[in-house]
């Protein structure tokens, strides 16, 4: 689903370093400050062209993950009490990984916390 | 399960991610290789080409130069780079700008261009700027974003300034500090750009369009640069470079504004001047200039165009606030509360402008009267010679009566005016309350340094009691009342009211003179509201008496006819019994006066045995009472037989003629005794005074009205001038009385409520003081024996709290009165603890 959108679609593609494509709203995509700065439309980057990211540094089962976090986000953003979201051992220290990549501190996520 | 590779990077806080075998290679070759990349990228951004870039590539770039620990080498080839590019491609253009002829207008302040010019080439050059700024400010941002992680993992591990905060830094750094020299001056681009925004601003002052948006984008530039790269919100280069500057050309700008107008305008258009520009500055501050200084230029602009001058617009003949007061200008009154309220929260300038206008009006309102009341008087007396030298009845009698015009008119200037301050204490004031209460402040002083005030004001209800009411609506009567009321509040002086108007009512009362009992009981109820029970308790007890006294009449005449003594010679009789306290002295029988003791009247033999009836009746179920008769209070209707005169064949004088005529007591005892002279006898002043007893002043005022006045001519006085009955006068019955009606009422001297003669002033006065002494006395014994024991500033301070209610009691008497308290050991001295003196009560 590449689109070539230039004007801002409500959705968005994440293509994973071995290909796998994921197609997320747009809206929860910007939690990451990085997917934020690729999407800007002001900047006009490729990806903000195409509406197409791609992360040569994450797997698609890490990138699955993070896109399950982001629609976890942002169901939740305006909630209290939220079940915490299930992650698996396995995974942990390279879904770290893919959140230092993406710029997802509990700085920036901060407004989901409170 | 964890993966493998994680475990040897648990260290410290901060998880970092594990080497991947592709950075563990060449460290120094990939940097440069990722750098290379980046420079070509930082270059694309700068040119705005950026679309073939990937974001996800760049920032990676970055990432992986952070994470082989080079974010210090980055960030500084980043800051080199951008100094480079700053230097070949941004300044050259800016300095094209500024041209020597910029450099001249706006610095040096050289004329010689017109504004047209001027502006234009302000615009350009801010243009520029702008351009410059905005094209760095954005590609910055960019810039910032993609190397994101090094911003994180780099610059805040080790504090420095964020890459946008340190990039923008060189902006200020390199244009706005740039140093021009120019004909040994060096400015900075800073200088001129300053001067050129407020060179604009000023154009916008006087008159001219501007482009705001580019002001404001300026602007807003130095609000987004800061003194350091520490970005302290106090350093904002906006708030510690511009603002000063702004704030002293618009203060110098002001200035000399205001002094034009101080020269060329007035008050009127300097109120509508101030609040323009106070409009102008706030929506300057919003649209041009920074909101964060709204509050700091409001505050220039009230000081040089509002608290430097304002007493001296004030002031301005023919515009100032007496012209506006005085003209109704209420739109210039309004405005003027609005810009004096946002300057001084106490209005004391617009409070003492009013004040000091409505004593002036007042003192206007007594001076005019004074000079009226002379010439109307002069008038009405035309007839008479004016030679003034004794005061013949007559003209005291007219002058009374133009006195208690007076009185009116001079209530309906004080309600006028008050009415109009009102006014404008409503549509202008916004009902201020200090507003209100300075001008309450300033009528009672006006009023109650007009001595008569209490009089008038008695005086201007008695006159409304008696005629002024007459066909007026409810409303119309209560509007009445109220005014009443309102100057009843002003006055310090209540117990001199209370005389005045204790005497009024009596008059009312007795003389059967008001117009509506219900208005009169309303009259009392309001004031007793307003002042309490005790003002009251004595024009209550009046109004009982004639209740009672009303009853009694009945009962006398039931008594009468129950006795069956059918008497042809009967006499109607109506008494009025008055309990001494309430009633004031004067009508109670005139003690005090110039003649002495009170002497017993002599009453006609018929009066006499009708006294004596009465009398006896009275004491039938009250025993031991006193009843004192008081001639002067009462009237009498006598029924006058006049037979024809002889010789006369035609006309009213050749028929027998009978009248009923409406005298005085008085001028009825003195009827009397002519009953039993023989025709054409003359009776002597003396031997009248001998046979009835009657005062000297009453004879005169009853023996002038009967004997000079051509209509009520009953007497014949000796001498047929105008003058007043004196000693020596002889008098006899006219026989050729004639008048057109038959029932005539002679108008007694007493009649007219009229302001009081000096003498009587005087007198009034006096016996006021004298109420006051013992109003004090009792005061001070109350409060006494209830502390027992208190300093003497304290006691001063009660007593006067007391009595303020009453009059404005005067220290000395207070001193004077304890005085004779401590002489007639009611006090004794004391000291308190501290040495300051006291006084004890003596039980």
């Amino acid at each position: 689903m590449a689109t070539k959108n230039i004007s801002p679609h409500k959705f968005v593609t994440l293509v994973s370093s071995d290909g796998y494509e994921f197609v997320v709203l747009r809206e929860a995509t910007l939690v990451s400050p990085a997917i934020k700065g690729m999407l800007d439309p002001k900047s006009q980057f490729s990806e903000a062209r195409t509406g197409r990211c791609v992360f040569e540094e994450i797997n698609g089962m890490v990138l699955e993950k993070v896109v399950e976090y982001f629609h976890y986000w942002y169901k939740n953003r305006e909630r209290e009490d939220v079940p915490d979201m299930e992650i698996p051992v396995e995974l942990c220290l390279e879904l770290l990984m893919a959140a230092d990549y993406l710029g997802l501190d509990s700085k920036n996520t901060r407004s989901f916390v409170s | 399960m964890i993966s493998g590779r994680g475990g040897s990077m648990m260290r410290g806080g901060r998880i970092r991610p594990p080497r991947r075998p592709t950075t563990q290679t060449s460290g120094t070759d990939e940097f440069e290789q990722c750098w290379e990349k980046l420079r070509q990228a930082l270059r694309d951004i700068h040119l705005r080409n950026a679309g073939n870039l990937s974001f996800e590539q760049l920032y990676r770039y970055s990432y992986k130069i952070v994470l082989k620990k080079a974010g210090h080498k980055l960030y500084d080839r980043v800051k080199e780079f951008e100094e480079q590019w700053f230097a070949d491609e941004v300044i050259p253009p800016i300095r094209a700008l500024i041209t020597s002829n910029l450099i001249s207008v706006t610095l040096e302040k050289v004329t010689g261009s017109s504004v047209v010019e001027r502006r234009a080439m302000g615009e350009k050059f801010l243009k520029g700027i702008r351009a410059s700024w905005e094209n760095h400010n954005f590609s910055m941002n960019m810039i910032a974003d993609v190397l994101m992680y090094l911003e994180r993992g780099y610059v805040q591990d080790h504090s420095r300034p964020s890459i946008y905060t340190a990039t923008i830094g060189l902006f200020r750094d390199h244009i706005l500090r740039s140093t021009l020299k120019q004909d040994g001056a060096a400015y900075t681009i800073f200088d001129i750009l300053n001067a050129t925004i407020i060179d604009q601003i000023n154009m916008e002052r006087e008159g001219d369009v501007i482009d705001k948006a580019l002001l404001r984008s300026c602007i807003s530039m130095f609000e987004s640069l800061f003194e350091t790269d520490e970005e302290n919100a106090n350093e904002q280069l906006y708030l510690t470079v511009f603002e000063p500057i702004y704030l002293s050309s618009s203060q110098a700008f002001y200035q000399a504004e205001c002094e034009k107008l101080l020269r060329e305008s007035n008050a009127s258009a300097w109120l509508r001047y101030t609040q323009r520009r106070l409009d102008e500055e706030a929506e300057r501050c919003e649209t041009t200039v920074s909101p964060l200084s709204l509050a700091k230029i409001t505050h220039v602009v009230e000081q040089e165009l509002l608290v430097k001058h304002t007493d001296e617009f004030l002031a301005m003949d023919g515009s100032g606030v007496k012209a506006m007061l005085d003209n109704d200008r209420v739109h210039d009154l309004a405005n003027l509360y609005q810009l004096v309220t946002r300057v001084d929260p106490k209005k004391t300038v617009l409070r003492k402008a009013l004040s000091t206008r409505v004593i002036e009006l007042g003192t206007e309102i007594e001076q005019t009267l004074k000079n009226t009341d002379f010439s109307i008087a002069q008038q009405a007396d035309a007839e008479e010679p004016a030679d003034g030298a004794e005061k013949s009845k007559p003209k005291t009698l007219n002058a009374a009566a133009q006195q208690t015009a007076a009185a009116i008119k001079w209530v309906d200037d004080v309600l006028v005016l008050k009415d109009k301050y009102d006014g404008y204490w409503k549509t202008c004031f916004g009902e201020d309350l200090t507003l209100q209460t300075a001008l309450t402040k300033s009528f009672a002083d006006f009023i109650n340094a007009f001595s008569r005030s209490s009089e008038y004001v008695s005086l201007f209800i008695d006159d409304n009691l008696k005629r002024g009411i007459k066909g007026k609506t409810e409303a119309e009567v209560d509007i009445v009342l109220d005014k009443a009321i309102t100057l009843l509040r002003y006055l310090g002086e209540k117990d001199k009211f209370e005389q005045y108007y204790q005497k009024h009512l009596a008059r009312r009362l007795l003389h059967a003179k008001s117009e509506s009992q219900e208005v009169e009981q309303e009259m009392i109820s309001r004031m007793k509201r307003e002042l309490g029970n005790n003002f009251t308790s004595k024009f209550e007890g009046m109004f009982r008496d004639m209740r009672t006294s009303k009853e009694e009449t009945e009962n006398y005449r039931d008594h009468i006819r129950g006795l069956g003594d059918a008497d042809e010679k009967h006499i109607d009789f109506n008494i009025s019994v008055l309990a001494g306290n309430n009633w004031p002295k004067e009508i109670m029988g005139r003690t005090g006066l110039a003649d002495g003791p009170k002497a017993k009247i002599i009453y006609p033999r018929e009066i006499q045995a009708l006294q004596d009836s009465f009398f006896k009746f009275y004491s039938l179920n009250r025993n031991g009472r006193v009843l004192t008769w008081v001639g002067s209070a009462g009237s009498a209707d006598i029924k006058c037989f006049f037979p024809k005169v002889p010789g006369k064949t035609s006309g009213p004088l050749s028929k027998d003629r009978r009248y009923e005529i409406n005298v005085s007591t008085y001028g009825m005892i003195v009827l009397m005794l002519f009953n039993d002279v023989a025709e054409d006898e003359w009776l002597s002043f003396e031997r009248i005074q001998e046979q009835t007893n009657i005062p000297q002043a009453d004879l005169i005022n009853v023996l002038t009205s009967l004997s000079v006045i051509k209509a009520y001519r009953v007497l014949l006085k000796e001498s047929q001038t105008k003058a007043a009955a004196k000693p020596g006068d002889r008098f006899t019955f006219n026989r050729e009385f004639t008048s057109k009606a038959i029932k005539i009422k002679v108008p007694s001297v007493n009649a007219a409520n009229r302001v009081e003669n000096d003498e009587e002033r005087k007198e009034t006065d006096q016996k006021n003081e004298e109420t006051r002494m013992y109003v004090t006395d009792a005061t001070i014994v109350r409060i006494m024996k209830q502390r027992k024991e208190l300093g003497h500033s304290q006691l001063i301070t009660e007593v006067i709290q007391v009595l303020a209610s009453r009059f404005k009691p005067d220290v000395s008497l207070i001193k004077r009165r304890i005085e004779a308290l401590i002489t007639r050991e009611y006090l004794e001295r004391a000291e308190l603890a501290d040495g300051s003196p006291a006084y004890q009560y003596v039980a």
